[in-house]
């Protein structure tokens, strides 16, 4: 019997009056001293505290403790600084327990129930300790090479950072070139900095790095493995195109009969079928898109390859898997706008004078298809009367996206300000919920578009646009006056709601991430550890955790780089040894157990195994266990029903 | 030396005592080694002869069935105390088995034979002659005597009563032995299994079940993964659902509870998530008698605790 044997050390804490002015410290400490195997109890002022530590680490030698329960706060908060210390008296740290009598007792009662219930919380925790094991944690070596999703802004700052560190990094980028949105954008609030200036020379820098390999035109393909040894396989599309070789001389797009609607441009221009995405692209070469080519398949057209001087153009170039080991993983994938179909009321997608954000940036871009003239779709016309509609599928619970997209009330002022700029006898209308400008400088931006440019800022829902004759008609109501307003606009452009870029879903299943019920990556924690995802050693970075402008997506990607490389410069990894446990004897191989695991912790043959360092202790397939054969370490359902027994024997208190 | 052996039933379908013959050519070799000191099913003997023997004189007794009655009672205990080991023979002494579901009815008298139904004696005239009186509720073997070991099954599949044979004729039965394997029946089943999720609830009759696949997978409710292993897994290779007789795993606790704890965590409608409850919670509510299905064998020992639970929470209240 264990408990004949056990020496235990209870250790009550005062937390200063958060406890103590509660709690009767003393007969907590006097009626623990009376549990059996209990061999020594007091109470100190603030056992966190070096004193109090070094009180521990005393009584652990002295008493020759064999486990020890402090009563004290969540473990949460001293759990760790607790073990440690009697690691360093000796003890196995897993013997150490805290019985939580601050937010579960003294905060949340009073009077002398208080005291009882903390000498039961004390009491269970005292049979816990008895029955637990001395454990080890597991150890690992860490590859040390991280892999970036995404070759956005948010990326591309993660692959320097950590390749700054001297570290490898594999940049997968799902498009031809990096750059993500952020290329595609004229200036940039509230700075009004071109876009592309202050972003071309990072994507240099990326394809300069003698530390970063960029795969463009390549997807995650499956991703296996566990933190620090992470086995990931990446899909490459052929380019049909040798960037090598590839001079960008731009004589096959010029000889390519194909015309089909230029992304980059959101479909405002076209592009051949070997096309280059935009002049500064990294990596600089063309690449041939085979869904359009003429040539591949058949044999039919082949005009580019033979006009290439420079022979790049190769047809045979196949789809390539590649394989690769990394230690970290960093997610940036970006956002994608809330698609034109989906706002019918708002005539997009219908309408050709009614576009949306992405497609005005492009029309304020000096290298964009009006050359930064803002010209309107349906005629190119200049338009003099221009709406702009905030919150378009945001804030919209009933009919599309409950959430706010942020950045939108920013880059609406900043359309409307260049639009002024861009055509001063112009009239620009914004049409807004309300201004959310909480960043640094920029309620000063909004104003001063508001002030200095003369736009006319309505406060109040669109509830209807539609086409008549060559205007663009909108309806709505003014909410400050009640009253129903009517713009006959040349030209409507909707701050469309910003939602995760397709694919994110599949990729966060790969990777075993979770999502949250908008489909934008979830982190583990939403204030303390917005950095990483629940899956230890991958990292979120910008738009695809949620709607963020540059500034923030930059912030969050210098920050998920640094816990890359902290991560990449441990010299191994630990892994808490308080995880599921297959007891080989018990375990029929069923295999209920597998698919209930959310990190994919659990392989089964004749038996279950459980991988030690992708556990995470959740205790998930304990429960769906039905012989008993899977147990967690140090929460044996022996030991559970032993504190069920401790909590409900009758309190002997006194108070 | 033979072996003196006690074989009796108490609250039984008869099954348990045909259930040697399933040994077939083994009982030639087996028979011969025994010395049959009691089994009212094979010789005649009385009460009486039993309580002649001298105390402990029994090797080993065996008994199967329920303890439903007053002489159920009084008879395992006599025969305890007559024995040196005593084990509990198949489902119903071991676990309660199929009549100890009436407890889940403790008025069943009432609901069966009407209001005010009291055993009556057939001879009003010698009421010492009624027939022993019911105990308030069926019980496993062992809430009433010791029990030394448990031979398993409804009834004991062949090869186990083979095995506790082999080990009582050369004296090595180990007190609290079970047996049948530790591991569930999984182990020995040759149906494999596909993606491990429960999309609908069928009971046999409504479907013709795959031949090659884990029954679970098809939508029945298996409960070999909460049952000892022992039988080959004779039920699922033909068709059926194993119906738990061999009674849980050593650390599977009350099976019933077990069990549902397996389907609640295989239960999937759709997208994993909140959306899908109330389409996962329809799914488990098409299990038509969870008591029946759950605790077929089961309920006598493990839900007792449960409804002494209960009745003390209303104590309690009142
Ligand atoms: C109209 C408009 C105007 C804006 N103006 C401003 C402004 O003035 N100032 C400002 O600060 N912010 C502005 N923003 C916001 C800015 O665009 C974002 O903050 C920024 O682009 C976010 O960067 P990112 O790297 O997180 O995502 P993205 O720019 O979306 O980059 C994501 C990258 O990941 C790639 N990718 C996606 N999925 C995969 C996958 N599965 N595998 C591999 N690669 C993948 C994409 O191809 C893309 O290259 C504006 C946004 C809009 C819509
Ligand atoms: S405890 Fe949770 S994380 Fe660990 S193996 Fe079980 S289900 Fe997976
Ligand atoms: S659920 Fe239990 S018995 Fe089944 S495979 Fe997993 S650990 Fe083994």
């Amino acid at each position: 019997m264990p408990e004949t044997r056990a020496r235990i050390g209870v250790f009550v804490c005062h937390c200063g009056k958060n406890i103590a002015g509660t709690v009767d410290v003393a007969k907590v400490a006097e009626q623990a001293a009376r549990i059996p195997g209990v061999v020594y109890a007091t109470h100190y002022e603030y056992m966190c505290s070096d004193p109090g530590q070094a009180l521990l680490k005393r009584a652990i030698r002295e008493h020759r403790l064999t486990g020890v329960v402090v009563a004290a706060c969540s473990p949460t908060m001293h759990e760790d600084t607790f073990r440690k210390a009697a690691e360093e008296a000796g003890l196995n740290p897993y013997l150490v327990e805290i019985a939580n009598i601050r937010e579960q007792v003294s905060w949340v009662h009073s009077g002398p129930a208080a005291t009882e219930k903390a000498v039961r919380v004390t009491r269970t925790m005292v049979a816990k300790v008895q029955g637990n094991r001395a454990l080890r944690p597991a150890e690992l070596g860490v590859v040390r090479r991280a892999l970036v999703v995404g070759g956005g802004i948010a990326g591309i700052q993660a692959a320097l950072d950590i390749a700054n560190a001297g570290f490898d990094v594999i940049l997968v980028e799902r498009s031809p070139s990096i750059g993500g949105h952020m290329a595609q954008l004229s200036e940039t609030f509230p700075t009004l900095d071109c876009s592309q200036c202050i972003l071309t020379p990072k994507m240099v820098e990326v394809a300069r790095h003698p530390r970063i390999r960029i795969l463009a035109y390549s997807e995650v393909e499956e991703v296996s493995g566990f933190v620090g040894n992470y086995r990931v396989r990446i899909r490459k599309k052929p380019t049909f195109v040798d960037p090598s070789k590839c001079n960008l001389c731009g004589e096959c797009a010029r000889v390519c009969p194909v015309r089909v609607p230029n992304e980059f441009d959101r479909g405002l221009s076209t592009r051949t079928a070997i096309y280059i995405p935009f002049p500064q692209a990294i990596p600089s070469t063309y690449t041939l898109d085979v869904q359009n080519c003429l040539g591949i398949l058949p044999l039919r057209c082949g005009k580019c390859a033979e006009v290439c001087e420079a022979k790049a153009i190769d047809f045979d170039m196949h789809e390539e898997i590649l394989e690769e080991e990394v230690g970290a993983i960093v997610l940036a994938t970006g956002y994608e706008l809330y698609p034109k179909e989906a706002m019918a009321e708002y005539g997009y997608g219908t309408v050709p004078d009614v576009i949306d954000g992405l497609e005005f940036e492009r029309l304020l871009s000096a290298s964009g298809p009006t050359r930064g003239e803002i010209r309107r779709p349906s005629d190119g016309k200049v338009p003099k009367e221009v709406v702009f509609i905030q919150c378009s599928g945001s804030r919209d619970p009933e009919h599309h996206k409950p959430y706010c997209s942020k950045i939108c009330c920013m880059y609406t002022a900043k359309h409307a300000l260049l639009y002024r700029h861009a055509v001063p006898d112009g009239q620009a209308y914004v049409f807004y919920i309300d201004i959310r400008a909480g960043g640094k400088d920029y309620e000063e931006f909004v104003n001063r578009a508001m002030q200095e440019e003369r736009i006319l800022y309505i406060r109040g829902k669109v509830a209807k646009v539609f086409r008549e004759g060559d205007k663009v008609v909108v309806w709505g109501v003014d909410t400050l006056t009640g009253k129903r307003v009517e713009v006959r606009a040349d030209l409507v452009v909707l701050a469309q709601a910003v939602v995760p870029s397709p694919g994110t879903a599949e990729l966060a299943r790969k990777l075993r991430v979770a999502c949250g019920s908008e489909g934008f990556l979830r982190e583990a924690h939403p204030k303390l550890r917005p950095l990483e995802a629940l899956t230890a050693g991958v990292f979120l970075a910008g738009a695809a955790q949620g709607p963020k402008d540059i500034p923030e997506s930059v912030a969050q990607a210098s920050g998920a780089a640094a816990k890359v490389i902290a991560l990449l410069s441990a010299p191994k990894l630990a892994h808490a040894p308080e995880v599921a446990e297959v007891n080989e004897e018990l375990c029929s191989g069923c295999g209920i157990c597998a698919p209930q695991c959310p990190y994919g912790a659990i392989s089964v043959d004749e038996v279950a195994h459980v991988n030690e360092i992708l556990c995470e202790g959740c205790g998930t397939c304990v429960a769906a266990c039905p012989s008993g054969a899977m147990t967690f370490r140090n929460v044996e359902d022996e030991q559970v029903l032993r504190m069920v027994r401790a909590a409900l024997e009758v309190a002997d208190v006194g108070v | 030396m033979k072996l003196k052996l006690a074989v009796y039933w108490t609250g039984s379908c008869g099954g348990c005592d045909v259930s040697f013959l399933e040994l077939g050519p083994g009982l030639l070799d087996v028979l011969p080694q025994l010395e049959i000191v009691f089994w009212p099913a094979l010789v005649d003997a009385k009460r009486g002869d039993l309580e002649k023997l001298p105390s402990r004189s029994i090797d080993v007794a065996l008994v199967n069935g329920v303890i439903r009655t007053a002489e159920n009672k009084e008879m395992v205990e006599l025969l305890r105390e007559k024995s040196k080991q005593l084990g509990a023979y198949g489902a119903c002494a071991h676990l309660g088995g199929v009549p100890a579901l009436a407890n889940h009815a403790p008025g069943f008298t009432e609901v069966v034979f009407g209001p005010g139904f009291r055993p009556a004696s057939p001879w009003p005239e010698a009421p010492e002659d009624a027939p022993p009186a019911l105990l308030p509720e069926a019980l496993p073997l062992d809430e009433v005597v010791p029990v030394d070991f448990v031979v398993p099954g409804c009834p004991p599949p062949a090869g186990l009563i083979a095995r506790f044979f082999q080990a009582a004729l050369s004296g090595e039965v180990q007190a609290g032995q079970v047996f049948a394997e530790d591991k569930a029946l999984c182990e020995e089943c040759p149906r494999t299994r596909e993606e491990r999720r429960l999309t609908r609830i069928v009971r046999p009759h409504e479907v013709v079940p795959d031949p090659k696949t884990c029954l679970l997978d098809q939508g029945m409710v298996c409960l070999g993964p909460v049952t000892r292993g022992g039988c080959q897994a004779a039920c699922p290779q033909a068709g059926m659902p194993c119906t738990g007789c061999l009674g849980p795993t050593p650390k599977a606790g009350d099976p019933a509870l077990a069990m549902l704890s397996a389907l609640a965590s295989l239960v999937r409608a759709g997208e994993e998530g909140e959306d899908a409850f109330p389409q996962e919670n329809q799914i488990l509510d098409s299990l038509v008698d969870p008591i029946g299905t759950l605790y077929k064998y089961a309920y006598a020992k493990y839900a007792r605790p449960l409804q002494r639970l209960a009745r003390r929470r209303e104590e309690v209240r009142a």
